[in-house]
């Protein structure tokens, strides 16, 4: 069983300072080792991977790899060359909808779940005429109907791209069955893992998912540096939007030959320290078991919401049935703005998120139109935690609501 | 919003202590700039000291708390008001003070004149030098707001 207790000793920032961190949806605490890993490739080996043959770059390269092949049997992907190095989630699923070589009549369909990039850039491709958009839209509670989706998708539909897990609601979506579903249509699914990939495993073969954007700051990884996952003929498939050095095998004047999967996908120099650090970060998660961090932020996630339906005024966003959701939890307390709870609970050393979190039309459907507070965890968050934010909220609710 | 006039003014001189309060008078003259200009406050500064003052006054008085963050625009008003009409009359007190040897010239109550006409040179120094230390705060915060807008 996992122990926050003994593993918060790895977070110097958790060490030494008394904040209650509960804003892990936006981005997590970073180990030692995961600190250590960066700084020991600006200390003692630092140089470009893939281009020059002396020590220090051959050094880099071997380790800039690794770390692709740490990230792809984190989720189970067939070759490391199916992961694509990017600064984030946002790019990765930029780079799909900027490389796609989609058709004039070509269906995306997404839901009004997402986050905004997840939504913004079929936004813009629809504007530009190349895709018609179609939206799946979930239920008051953020849950996502699969006959919705058997209803939406069709021969026109040539991408399903959908949030994994809610950074709102902390719900999960049917991955599974809806990857089912656009594959019996012939389209392909993009999935945002950024809330999912850091919280429980995720097998893409299993799932038999096409794309797939992860972050790793937000699983214990440097910020800067995330990757999209991709079907080995399906990357292939992409049209490169950023070309540039180690994108090509040669080129002349007028034409170029473009280097293989993942590099053609990865113009100019890389953040070498930031996938080193990712690497990390996934041997870290690892080491503790991502079944492990699933279990016990399903502890977590009880411990919250149980406490959160006994705050007065207290509304929740999402289902109150914990075992629907990650440790994740958005609501608001009657008459006090969601930005002003957090400057409070921040007074009393409690750092959580207010806003619209990214999910604009999200908190537009459910009427919340200021927004809304989030409480998202993580394993290095203990129970002991949870009570003193409860009861802070308590105060508050009490005293303000 | 209105709060953030005063918090201008008091932050201003703060400012010329420590930059952490530097920091928060450049949100208050941004903030009252474009009050100025007629476009919304987007600074949050309003906002941001409501909600502290709440929080640190539930801790000792809860009850005060409640009654800050419930009536914060209407005390925001009060405060700013009385903040003014306190600098109108100490300013006009002093030009008094300066110029004619009296806060209150010809009134039997005025107890500052007798004490302080033999220091009142140095009132006026000191008045001046108030008077040139926040124009050139403001000239400061002016310059580097007109340089960040550039």
């Amino acid at each position: 069983m996992l122990d926050a207790e003994k593993l918060r000793e790895d977070f110097p920032l958790l060490r030494e300072s008394k904040v209650i961190y509960f804003d892990n949806a936006c981005t997590t605490q970073k180990p030692k080792q995961v600190v250590d890993a960066i700084v020991e490739y600006y200390t003692k080996y630092a140089a470009c991977a893939g281009r020059s043959l002396h020590k220090l770059a051959t050094k880099t390269t071997e380790e800039f790899e690794k770390a692709r092949e740490k990230v792809a049997k984190f989720i189970n992907a067939k070759k490391s060359k199916e992961i694509v190095w990017t600064k984030n989630t946002t790019e990765a699923i930029n780079l799909v909808a900027n490389s796609f070589k989609f058709e004039k009549g070509d269906k995306v369909l997404t839901t009004n779940l997402e986050h905004s990039s997840g939504l913004l850039p079929w936004q813009r491709l629809a504007k530009k005429g190349v895709i018609s958009l179609d939206f799946v839209l979930c239920n008051k509670e953020g849950e996502l109907s699969i006959e919705d989706f058997e209803d939406k998708i069709d021969e026109k539909t040539k991408l399903v791209s959908v949030i994994f897990a809610s950074n709102v609601t902390g719900t999960v979506s049917p991955l599974k069955e809806i990857i089912k579903i656009a594959h019996e249509n012939g389209a392909l699914v993009l999935a945002d893992g950024a809330q999912a990939a850091p919280h429980f495993p995720v097998d893409v073969r299993k799932l038999d998912l096409d794309f797939m954007g992860f972050s790793a700051h937000k699983m214990v990884g440097p910020t800067g540096i995330g990757c999209l996952y991709g079907k080995e003929d399906l990357l292939r498939e992409l049209s490169p939007f950023i070309l540039g050095g180690e994108t090509i095998k040669d080129a002349d004047l007028r034409s170029y030959e473009p280097e293989d999967i993942p590099h053609r996908l990865e113009g100019g120099i890389q953040n070498y320290a930031g996938a080193i650090g990712f690497g990390a970060a996934v041997d870290y998660l690892t080491k503790i078991g991502m079944k492990n961090i699933e279990d016990y932020e399903k502890e977590l996630a009880k411990l919250l919401i149980e406490g959160l339906l006994e705050v007065p005024n207290l509304a929740l966003i999402g289902p109150k049935d914990w075992r629907k959701k990650n440790a994740l939890v958005s609501f608001n307390i009657k008459g006090i703005e969601p930005q002003d709870l957090a400057i409070m609970l921040d007074e009393n050393n409690i750092a959580v998120r207010s806003g619209m979190h990214c999910a604009y039309p999200f908190h537009k459907f459910i009427g919340e139109n200021k927004g809304s507070v989030r409480a998202s965890l993580y394993f290095y968050n203990t129970k002991e935690e949870i009570g003193i934010f409860i009861e802070k909220l308590k105060e508050i609710a009490k005293t303000l609501g | 919003m209105v709060i953030c006039i005063v918090a201008l003014v008091v932050f201003s001189v703060l400012g010329i202590f420590s930059m952490r309060w530097r920091e928060i008078a450049k949100e208050a003259f941004d903030c009252v700039y474009r009050m100025a200009t007629f476009r919304p406050c987007i600074t949050k500064l309003d906002q941001r000291i409501k909600s502290r003052l709440t929080a640190k006054l539930m801790k000792r008085a809860p009850a005060l708390a409640r009654f800050t963050y419930r009536y914060f625009k209407a005390l925001s008003w009060i405060f700013t008001i009385v903040f003014f009409a306190t600098m109108f009359y100490s300013a006009y007190g002093i030009y008094n003070l300066v110029v004619y040897g009296s806060c209150e010239p010809g009134s039997p109550t005025c107890g500052i004149d007798q004490a302080m006409s033999v220091i009142s040179c140095y009132e006026t120094q000191i008045v001046y030098g108030i008077i040139l230390v926040l124009f050139i705060v403001f000239l400061y915060f002016g310059y580097r707001y007109l340089k960040f807008k550039e």
